[in-house]
């Protein structure tokens, strides 16, 4: 099973990082490639099991599920139910931990799915820099302003 | 029950921070207030179960046991069996994470434990900053980083 993991370092106290992106329904607002974003069913974006139903700037549509979100351990767990992307079974984690010195964040996040054998290299290193890398580029910019 | 969390970024990719951290009887080679430390039993240092003896700097004897190590999760966890410092019941994590982002090293460090009543603060002082944040500081300088990061 293909696995991405992707980690940076954010010059801002975890709970602010973490205010941000606990919103399963934030991307736009902090991740460049994504153009819209709605909660399916009205439902609140912190009720674990809302669908969020987005765009990319390119258009393309993908649908995930809040599996899992800890306010505690600072975590959010989504799985992909619908996607442009030739893989299956993807589940990716976001996670936040706080770096004692100099009160700022460890971020990491990670992703497994099934894929063609071939395919395998190319999404992983594509996930890893367009969504995950470039995810954490913007918030380290967006938390130093 | 005082918990005590310390973690920083090491300038240096994981593998090598681990080399140094995943010897449970290397402390001596670079922790600032150990004097010596051997295994007991002459066992292997990587061997779960085994026991570290070893002094500070000025004498005092202490033994820990290893409780858990692990190549995969670049952890391990350890007890205190005997302490002249009344940490009691002390039980502590290490683990490194590596940031891709820079090819460095996330290392976290934390530890719960049982004092006597009124010194937790005390108590809770000196394991986070004279053992890990010193720790910290003296893996920097054995690795040839240098102070800052």
């Amino acid at each position: 099973m293909p696995r991405v993991y992707v980690s940076s370092v954010i010059d801002a106290p975890a709970s602010r990082v973490w205010e941000r992106i606990r919103d399963f329904n934030a991307l736009p607002r902090w991740h460049p490639r994504i153009r819209d974003s709605r909660i399916e069913n009205g439902e609140p974006a912190d009720r674990v099991g809302c669908v969020r139903d987005f765009h990319l700037q390119n258009g393309e549509r993908i649908r995930e599920r809040l599996l899992g979100l800890s306010d505690y351990d600072m975590f959010c767990t989504y799985a992909i139910l619908e996607s442009p992307m030739p893989i299956t079974d993807y589940v990716a984690t976001l996670r936040l931990t706080p770096i004692t010195d100099g009160d700022r964040t460890f971020a990491e996040w990670t992703a497994e799915f099934e894929c063609a054998a071939e395919a395998a290299s190319d999404l992983v290193g594509g996930i890893g820099q367009n969504v995950f890398q470039a995810g954490f580029d913007s918030l380290k910019r967006q938390m130093a302003s | 029950m005082p918990k005590v969390i310390r973690s920083t970024v090491i300038d240096r990719p994981i593998d090598e921070v681990w080399g140094v951290l995943r010897d449970f009887n290397g402390h001596d080679r670079w922790h600032p207030v150990v004097a010596d430390s051997e295994i007991e039993r002459g066992q292997p240092s990587d061997r779960v179960g085994c026991v570290r003896r070893f002094h500070l700097r000025d004498g005092r004897e202490l033994r820990e046991l290893l409780l858990t190590l692990s190549d995969a999760d670049t952890a391990y966890s350890y007890c205190l069996l005997e302490t002249p410092i009344p940490l009691l019941n002390y039980v502590a994590h290490v683990r490194l994470a590596p940031v891709t982002d820079g090819d460095r090293t996330f290392w976290h460090w934390e530890s719960r434990f049982d004092t006597p009543a009124g010194r937790e603060q005390e108590l809770a002082t000196l394991v986070g900053r004279e053992v890990y944040e010193s720790g910290f500081t003296a893996i920097r300088a054995h690795l040839g980083q240098g102070a800052a990061s």
